[in-house]
């Protein structure tokens, strides 16, 4: 049988009325997941893999896929209408988002984010059906050096979604490189920063962190601008984006398909970071700047496309290799090993019923969600009516169960409310959050990256120069300094008289 | 008359007062030191389901991940010892753990009550890798000190010890890369930027079989049938060197000892049933209940010697 033939034959297991309504499920629980902030795809997941030993194989991860990119699409929905990131990847959704929301465009926002993850995450299926075997060794080839180098480009290129001035970027990058090393060292065991207190030795909690600094800063904010009224319903047509704004959306749709597709390739972040480097890919070439970080469409458009287009390729190491790149497809893995199957090289001509029926539902559950968000976009855009005194409370109480249910923490209740006043601190000085915490995340991969590469080599430097792919990123990482440099100089001239 | 007496003989036992006979009158919670979706994770939820039956009486599952599982256990022991709070973990961090980090427990703090089995480590290399069997692989690594990179699950992981307390008997040096979990490593060895895979069977089973990787000596006595060219311990002379990744039972130890019983009896039962088997064997693990007093001697040698290559290898625990 041909790669065709297996493709319709998954869609026959797909579209059985059992698998059909797995998926549903799994879509509708995920868009769950993914509007409460704190409770991310990994929680919905693992909330419901016991389910699974009760379904056969191919059912049970269609159901946890469908979790998988459900959160992706539900993460948008909190970003926009109230500047809190459902998770880490909709952090960068927030700035332009809420922006457009606080203009009255908030029900535009929702719809276009829904279409925007619903082509993304299309094309990435389309992406892993085609490529995956290619792609494959591609993410085999990057080391630890490969890398370190990819993790410092992603630093320089943070700097762009920030609204902020220099100097004051590159402070609360530093800030955030700081806060990211608390922890126990990733490689030698060791306490940093720890204080002899165990709660932090996977580090302060990041989704107390990204929830306290973004959202309960803003609700901060609202309090002392005196806000008490939000915004009246909006009509239909204020719902639907106008044509300018449908067009300006089509150019970085695409190009977030496709960022979100290849940067699915880079293990462990590649949700974030594909954000906000499609972010700074479309402030470049916008022919108005400015209008990023106050609600330009482009901003909002670019980033929650590449999310959700990494969801394709993050399935690739998982069903080519048996290996999860990030933590929600490890709980992929678990389902399939706890039937007995082992997804990895042998996969595709042992259980093709399993790759071609999960890709299958893939294409259907995009379909499912978009048909399931965009109804939803009224009904969300009326929630924001709600009068702050009431909303204010119900969004922290909220807020405060997601972070609680994480870990059962009480500390991370502390980081939660102590990062809310110190990112209400912050903003009220005009330090942009966003490089920081992109920077937590990033700077944990570039320090292991860089030190498991001088292990390897046994401290040889040479080996930052060895090997296509870390010569590609160097390359990269040249261009993008030379970019650099290049927009400083003409900045720093005086203006023509 | 028989109703009457079966009546009679049910308030009788009803009416005993509480010495831990009629352990357990409400429902146990049960910790497990780790996030939802791992192997602990999976296991204990299954053990508790049988042992449930056993019991008849609920079991509530709490994840309380955080601290490389120490967290958890920490809260375990600092339960009300009635029985009615248990801990399902696996050896990390009871018995590797507390040689790198300050730990708020110690042996004293808990009982053992059974184990269910383990999963042995494996060391893989390339396929033109010049070694073909346990015994060549050490050989290889005896003509080249220090010449070979071995990636594992961390520096003062449970992997990684296990590994020098196999190189420290045989008097040969490696050179540790640590990455995030076996998938990690998996990954970097597969891509060739390390020389040896040192980590669990599952991720690298099929790569093994389509003949990316030769999979040559295991972290356990026996050999595994899922691996068939690695040799176990025995097979190189090192028996007695022997660490895997088991999962137990354990209750803080001032559980009053009929209590201990009882729980130890009804998990064993729980460890052998075929529900728990299953999925042991589908995870690559090999399903061995042992007792409280066999779990506890496995503990302390494993603590010892681990203690002692930890130390050889200049971990040292560092001060709150």
């Amino acid at each position: 049988m041909d790669a065709l033939g297996y493709l319709l034959a998954g869609f026959q297991t797909a579209l059985t009325a059992k698998n059909l309504l797995l998926c549903f499920q799994g879509c509708l629980w995920g868009t769950a997941v993914g509007v409460l902030p704190g409770l991310g795809p990994m929680a919905g997941m693992a909330l419901l893999l016991p389910i699974t030993f009760t379904l056969d194989p191919v059912g049970g991860v269609i159901m946890l896929a469908g979790i998988f990119y459900g959160a992706m699409y539900g993460g948008s929905t909190t970003s926009i209408l109230l500047r809190i990131p459902g998770e880490a990847a909709s952090i960068v959704t927030c700035i332009d988002g809420h922006e457009m929301a606080r203009n009255g465009r908030g029900g535009a926002a929702l719809t276009i984010a829904a279409v925007g993850s619903f082509v993304g995450g299309t094309l990435s299926v389309a992406g892993l059906m085609l490529f995956a075997p290619y792609l494959a060794d591609v993410m085999l080839a990057v080391g630890p050096a490969a890398e370190a180098v990819m993790m410092a480009v992603a630093l320089l290129i943070v700097t762009a979604v920030s609204t902020s001035p220099p100097v004051k970027t590159f402070t609360m990058i530093c800030a955030g490189l700081l806060v990211g090393s608390v922890g126990l060292d990733s490689l030698t065991a060791k306490p940093r920063f720890m204080f002899g207190n165990l709660a932090l030795a996977d580090g302060v909690s990041f989704v107390a962190l990204a929830i306290g600094l973004f959202g309960l800063s803003e609700l901060l904010m609202n309090l002392r601008d005196g806000v008490t009224e939000r915004p009246r319903t909006p009509g239909l047509r204020e719902l639907v984006p106008t044509a300018q704004e449908a067009r300006e959306s089509v150019g970085p749709t695409l190009r977030g398909s496709a960022i979100g597709f290849v940067f699915g390739v880079i293990p462990g972040v590649s949700h974030i970071v594909s954000t906000f480097v499609s972010y700074a890919i479309e402030k470049k070439l916008s022919r108005t700047p400015e209008r990023f970080g106050k609600g330009a469409v482009a901003g909002l458009a670019g980033p929650e496309t590449a999310n959700n287009a990494t969801t394709g390729s993050a399935m690739i190491p998982l069903l080519v290799l048996g290996i999860p790149a990030i933590p929600s497809t490890a709980i992929l893995l678990s389902a399939l090993q706890n039937h007995g199957i082992q997804p990895g090289p042998l996969l595709l001509t042992e259980h093709p019923e399993v790759f071609w029926g999960l890709i299958a539902s893939m294409y259907v559950g995009n379909a499912i969600l978009v048909v399931l968000n965009l109804p939803l976009v009224g009904l969300f855009v009326r929630l924001l009516r709600t009068p702050m005194a009431y909303l204010a409370p119900i969004v922290i109480l909220i807020c405060a169960i997601g972070v609680y249910s994480v870990n059962g923490s009480g500390f991370d209740l502390a980081v939660l409310f102590v990062a809310g006043w110190v990112g209400y601190l912050l903003r009220r000085f005009d330090y942009d959050i966003a490089p920081a915490l992109l920077a937590i995340v990033l700077g944990d991969r570039l320090e292991a990256g860089f030190r498991r590469a001088l292990t390897i080599s046994g401290g040889d430097y040479a080996i930052f120069f060895k090997g296509p792919a870390v010569r590609i990123f160097l390359g990269i990482l040249v261009a993008v300094i030379v970019a650099k440099l290049w927009a400083a100089r003409r900045v720093g001239r005086p203006p023509a008289p | 008359m028989k109703t009457v007496a079966r009546t009679l003989s049910v308030l009788a036992v009803a009416a005993l007062p509480a010495w831990g006979a009629d352990f357990p009158a409400k429902p146990i919670t049960m910790i497990i030191p780790a996030a939802p979706g791992g192997g602990t994770d999976t296991f204990g939820r299954k053990v508790a389901e049988a042992a449930e039956k056993i019991l008849k009486q609920q079991i509530t599952v709490e994840n309380r991940g955080g601290g490389s599982g120490t967290v958890g256990i920490a809260q375990v022991l600092t339960a009300k010892p009635d029985g009615y709070t248990v801990g399902f973990v696996w050896n990390s961090p009871i018995t590797t753990i507390p040689h790198s980090l300050e730990v708020p427990y110690t042996k004293a703090d808990y009982s053992a009550l059974m184990s269910i089995g383990y999963s042995s480590y494996v060391m893989c290399v390339a396929p033109d890798f010049p070694a073909n069997s346990g015994k060549e692989l050490i050989e290889a690594i005896r003509k080249n000190p220090g010449k070979y990179t071995l990636g594992n699950d961390g520096l003062g992981g449970t992997m990684q010890l296990a590994a020098e307390r196999i190189f420290a008997k045989a008097g040969v040096k490696v050179r540790y890369v640590p990455f995030k979990g076996a998938g990690d490593t998996a990954k970097n060895f597969l891509g060739g930027h390390i020389d040896i895979y040192g980590g669990s069977i599952p991720p690298i089973q099929q790569h093994a079989r389509a003949g990316k990787a030769k999979c040559l000596l295991l972290t356990s006595a026996e050999p595994n049938e899922a691996l068939p060219q690695a040799s176990g311990l025995k097979d190189v002379g090192m028996a007695d060197e022997e660490t895997v990744l088991w999962w137990g039972l354990i209750v803080p130890r001032r559980v009053p000892a009929a209590v201990q019983k009882t729980l130890e009896s009804a998990f064993l039962k729980a460890a052998a049933t075929p529900e728990v088997k299953e999925i042991m064997a589908n995870k690559g693990a090999t399903n061995k209940p042992m007792d409280a007093a066999a779990t506890n001697r496995l503990i302390d040698t494993e603590y010892a010697a681990l203690e002692k290559v930890a130390k050889s290898i200049g971990l040292e625990k560092k001060a709150k």
